[in-house]
């Protein structure tokens, strides 16, 4: 009786910290309509200053707290909204996460980078661990008092502030309309920073709180995670109702602590199950959940990208193999293995081109099924042994199925509702999945066969081998992994041109009006998500023959996450985009640290400013992720849109190309080196329209736009260029003036424009 | 019998009350005209017939069978087609290829065999949209916008067709094209409901109009019936005596 009730008390406890961090998830949903995958990223940084400031700088207690939870805070959420949430009006929901996403990777890479990841840091109790009373033979803790005391406050505040305030109700009607709220006299900016400030302050609170519970030890990732126990708890209430939410946040916490106390120890997936229990429970309460009534979206999206007709694609997927060819010649073995990582990354980013880029869908787990088909290569599709070992087809094509069945298993639930809930299941199936499956390490009986899932933490996949196709040579390798992206990519833009990718257009524009002319969405949404499972699942099953071997750490949500926001940087709606995404996410990271991690070593003296640069690098890529909110059809959309202008400036698109192929004959004779060489090639490639702009305006800009920027609209005379007497004259023509004599002293820049508009009418 | 029946239907918002006890019908080969102040209930009525909003209480009729409770996209495979009061286009694909999507739903989702390519060229041809297939959809002004609506619709070769505010943000050209297309699918048996603000296109149109007020039917009946209600003259103006 005593142990049931301590783990009772305990698991209320658990349950008010989830409570408050789930609120604040609910608070700012409702009332900007961005779902803020990077609350538990706030929580996490929240509580690694406070560990700095009592700790590290000791601080006492009360001052930090103040400091945290009540500056840095509410700061943190105002300038959240301010800087980046605002500007996220009419982009897709696509968009909206991929930014918070970004923001969460963003202070991730900011906390690595200040409190290194590899130190210690404990986090005690408020008042010590002996501060406690006993009740009924239960011991109960100052620091659980205290976490239940808060939970009830906030729970009944916010009551309050819903109810019972004007601001609360403000709050409630920001989301639903906030131009007639604007028309009302009131300011939806001010009420959404305000909720913004709101629920970041609970975020930290709760990170605060949560830690020592937890063991006391400080972990960025796992209180980064803090938002699936929250996204977990806020299912409950439909991502809506806070009391809901509440209930929600106490029976995961009661759970947790039942299964600790009651499942079997000597079980080894209990640790695993405990931990994983947020994600079992949240697919159990979508499966729950009844379905989404359609909405008649009102909102006109910014994102906008062209479609390629197969046959260019089908043209430029030729030039790509061959430019990969030609880059071989110039690379050492290492570094072609390198690329061919790259490449298989791409392959996996093309999974998330037709799912998020074609249907409008979002998988933040690609990595996890790119898991799924290794594991199921590494158990049944390696043939031979020793040096002979290799995977045959037939054991990459199992896997892939399998995976496109996994991942239609898992999308099911959630494809009845919205994008975001399908978002919210990927994601919570990645951390499942690193937690459950991927630390099955170890030999166990179940039905009578004794298995592991991922023995002793490593699978050695060896390359594939069908025929005298032989993946063990390293340019072989690259050359197959180029192929591959190249034909699942204008595969992909066929799609896109066909009667199926058009009703996936439908579907991701007006899923009502889709609806209303017969398309089954579930079962269309079903289809493509087992179709970008298998995409995922081949390229996963690349990736790892292309490394040898790989651990858990090579699938963490953390990497699945960077991968979707470099693709979506790239441009989601293009092939190209998931190149430049999948390379960059792939290889990019590690090129760029290893490379100042290299010049550190050569420079000690300068070591550390190398490091803190290619820190910064990281950090740098999340700011671009959050830049997507203002540029959301991705940067490949910019550069193909500034070439398209070029078409007409034929001299010179062969100009480019030929510097381009003088630079390749340097690097391929050892002229110049490889980084070189992508530098320049960086450069060129940038450079090329501005140069076109430059020398060919007329071919570029059309005629008529190139003369209307070469003279100033005559509303700005005066003012962008100098007054002269020539455009005194050019004025007077304009507005049908007698030519009349010039003023006494002619004029030059700067003067107000009541004087000028004087001048005018003086002459007149 | 009507082609298509609404019986008692009741809609709530919470204690609101958007669409009550309303029983109308909408007949072969004539055009239906439902009218009514703004906030009447008529898009929620819509809605409720579409499978977009379920009803408190009442039942939807198609062809005498009940589809009360069948999906959108069931209801659209036994041949109900409608346009939306704020555009629903997709917005990612040409002219050409919102009216073609329509039929490549249908070959997939029903066993309907249409040439695609085909009935699309006829349908444009008859909407008489031909002159901007390639054109993206941003580009197009409202007026056409909603013509395009109405040719995604008729590519569905729908029973009953339900229009939403067609006309508003269309030219008095354009307008008068409208009229006659709809006129002519109507005597080419198809059953047209229209929600207008337009009243002479009303009145010109439809051989029965329902005048909805708060939610409520207030009246029923020919063009010439409606005009001469003191109800409708009532919601529409005002009782009170204007002083001034």
């Amino acid at each position: 009786m005593t142990t049931f009730l301590t783990f009772t008390i305990l698991g209320l406890v658990l349950g008010s910290v989830y409570a408050i961090a789930a609120s604040g998830l609910v608070l700012t949903y409702n009332t900007s309509g961005i779902f803020n995958f990077a609350h538990g990223a706030q929580a996490m940084l929240g509580t690694f200053l406070y560990w700095q400031l009592t700790y590290g700088w000791g601080l006492p207690m009360w001052l930090s707290l103040i400091i945290v939870v009540g500056l840095v805070g509410p700061a943190m959420g105002a300038a959240l909204h301010t800087l980046i949430m605002k500007g996220l009006r009419d982009t897709a929901d696509v968009t909206k996460i991929v930014v918070t996403v970004a923001i969460l990777l963003g202070m991730v890479y900011l906390s690595q980078w200040i409190w290194h990841p590899e130190d210690a840091r404990i986090m005690e109790m408020f008042f010590g661990a002996s501060a406690k009373i006993e009740l009924l033979g239960v011991v109960i803790r100052a620091h659980e008092i205290i976490c239940l005391v808060v939970a009830a406050a906030i729970a009944v505040g916010l009551r309050l502030l819903f109810t019972r305030s004007r601001v609360g109700v403000v709050m409630r009607a920001t989301v639903d309309d906030p131009d007639l709220l604007r028309l009302a006299g009131h300011n939806p900016d001010r009420v959404a920073m305000l909720s913004w400030a709101m629920g970041s302050t609970l975020a930290v609170l709760a990170g605060v709180l949560i830690t020592p519970i937890g063991g006391g030890a400080l972990e960025a990732n796992q209180l980064t995670l803090l938002v699936i126990d929250a996204f977990a708890a806020a299912m409950f209430g439909r991502l809506r109702s806070i009391p809901r939410t509440f209930a929600g946040a106490i029976v995961l916490g009661m759970t947790a602590t039942y299964v600790m106390a009651y499942f079997p120890t000597d079980w080894t997936w209990t640790g695993n199950f405990r931990v994983s229990l947020p994600m079992i429970i949240l697919f159990v309460v979508l499966i729950v959940l009844p379905q989404d009534r359609l909405r008649v979206a009102a909102v006109r999206t910014r994102e906008r990208y062209r479609v390629p007709s197969v046959r260019s694609a089908a043209t430029w997927g030729g030039v790509f193999v061959a430019v990969v060819f030609l880059l071989s010649l110039l690379m050492e073995d290492s570094s072609i293995t390198t690329f061919t990582l790259g490449m298989t990354f791409a392959i996996i980013a093309l999974s998330l081109t037709v799912l998020t880029g074609y249907a409008g869908e979002l998988n933040l787990a690609p990595l996890s099924f790119g898991a799924v088909a290794t594991i199921v290569a590494f158990h049944f599709g390696v043939a031979g042994t020793g040096l002979a070992a290799h995977l045959s087809l037939w054991g990459v094509l199992l896997a892939v199925l399998v995976t496109a069945v996994v991942g239609g298993v898992v999308a099911l639930p959630a494809l009845r509702l919205r994008g975001l809930y399908l978002a919210l299941a990927t994601m919570a199936f990645g951390v499942f999945l690193s937690n459950m499956v991927l630390r099955d390490t170890t030999e166990h009986t179940l039905f009578g066969v004794t298995f592991s899932l991922f023995p002793n933490g490593t699978l050695i996949v060896p390359p594939l081998k069908v025929g005298p196709l032989d993946l063990r040579d390293p340019l072989t390798f690259l050359l197959t992994a180029a192929v591959l992206f190249a034909l699942i990519a204008v595969g992909l833009v066929a799609l896109r041109n066909s009667g199926y990718g058009r009703r996936l257009a439908a579907m991701k524009d007006s899923p009502a009006a889709a609806a209303m002319l017969g398309q089954n969405l579930v079962r269309l949404k079903f289809g493509v998500f087992m179709l970008s499972a298998a995409i995922a699942g081949l390229g996963g099953v690349l990736m790892a023959g292309a490394s040898g071997s790989v651990a858990g750490d090579n699938f963490t949500i953390m990497a699945s996450l960077g991968l979707v926001m470099l693709t979506v940087v790239g441009g989601i709606g293009y092939v190209s985009g998931a190149l430049f995404g999948g390379l960059m996410a792939g290889v990019g990271f590690v090129i760029i640290i290893g490379t100042f991690n290299d010049l550190a070593m050569a420079d000690p003296a300068m070591g550390t400013v190398y490091t803190s640069i290619g820190q910064l690098a990281m950090v740098a890529t999340a700011l671009i992720g959050m830049g997507v909110g203002k540029n959301p059809s991705g940067t490949v959309h910019d550069l193909v849109g500034s070439y398209r202008a070029l078409r007409n400036a034929k001299p010179v698109l062969v100009g480019g190309a030929a510097a381009e192929a003088v630079l390749y004959v340097l690097a391929l004779t050892g002229v110049i080196g490889n980084w070189w060489f992508a530098i320049l090639t960086a450069c060129l490639g940038m450079m090329l329209p501005v140069l076109g702009r430059m020398l060919m305006p007329a071919a570029v800009l059309g005629a008529e736009e190139a003369a209307r920027r070469r003279s100033t609209p005559l509303e700005l005379a005066g003012v962008e260029e100098p007054y002269t007497e020539e455009l005194r004259r050019r004025l007077d023509r304009e507005l049908g003036l007698p030519a009349g004599a010039a003023p006494a002293t002619p004029r030059r820049t700067g003067f107000p424009l009541a004087a000028e508009e004087g001048d005018v009418h003086a002459v007149a | 019998m009507p082609l298509l029946e609404t019986r008692g239907v009741t809609v709530r918002f919470g204690g609101n009350t958007a669409v009550d006890d309303v029983s109308i019908g909408v007949e072969e080969g004539a055009v239906t005209g439902l009218i009514g102040p703004n906030g009447a209930g008529k898009t929620t009525l819509f809605n409720t017939i579409t499978g977009l909003q379920r009803p408190a209480s009442g039942t939807v009729l198609l062809d005498g069978a009940d589809i009360t409770r069948l999906a959108p996209a069931r209801r659209a495979h036994l041949g109900m087609a409608r346009t939306f009061q704020r555009l629903e286009l997709f917005l990612s694909l040409s002219v050409r290829d919102n009216i073609r999507v329509a039929g490549d739903i249908l070959r997939a989702n029903t066993r309907r065999r249409i040439d695609v390519d085909e009935e699309t060229d006829r349908v444009m041809e008859r909407t008489g949209l031909t002159d901007i297939a390639h054109l993206e959809m941003s580009d197009v002004p409202t007026g056409r916008a909603r013509v395009v609506e109405v040719a995604r619709a008729l590519m569905t070769s729908p029973r009953v067709l339900l229009l939403d505010e067609p006309a508003s943000g269309q030219t008095e050209q354009e307008t008068e094209a409208f009229a006659r297309l709809l006129s002519g699918l109507a005597d080419e048996g198809l059953a047209v409901c229209l929600v207008e603000h337009d009243l002479p296109l009303v009145m010109r149109l439809c051989s029965t109009v329902h005048v909805l007020d708060y939610g409520a039917v207030i009246a029923s009946g020919t063009p010439k019936e409606i005009q001469e209600s003191p109800e409708v003259i009532a919601a529409y103006i005002g009782t009170e005596e204007v002083t001034a």
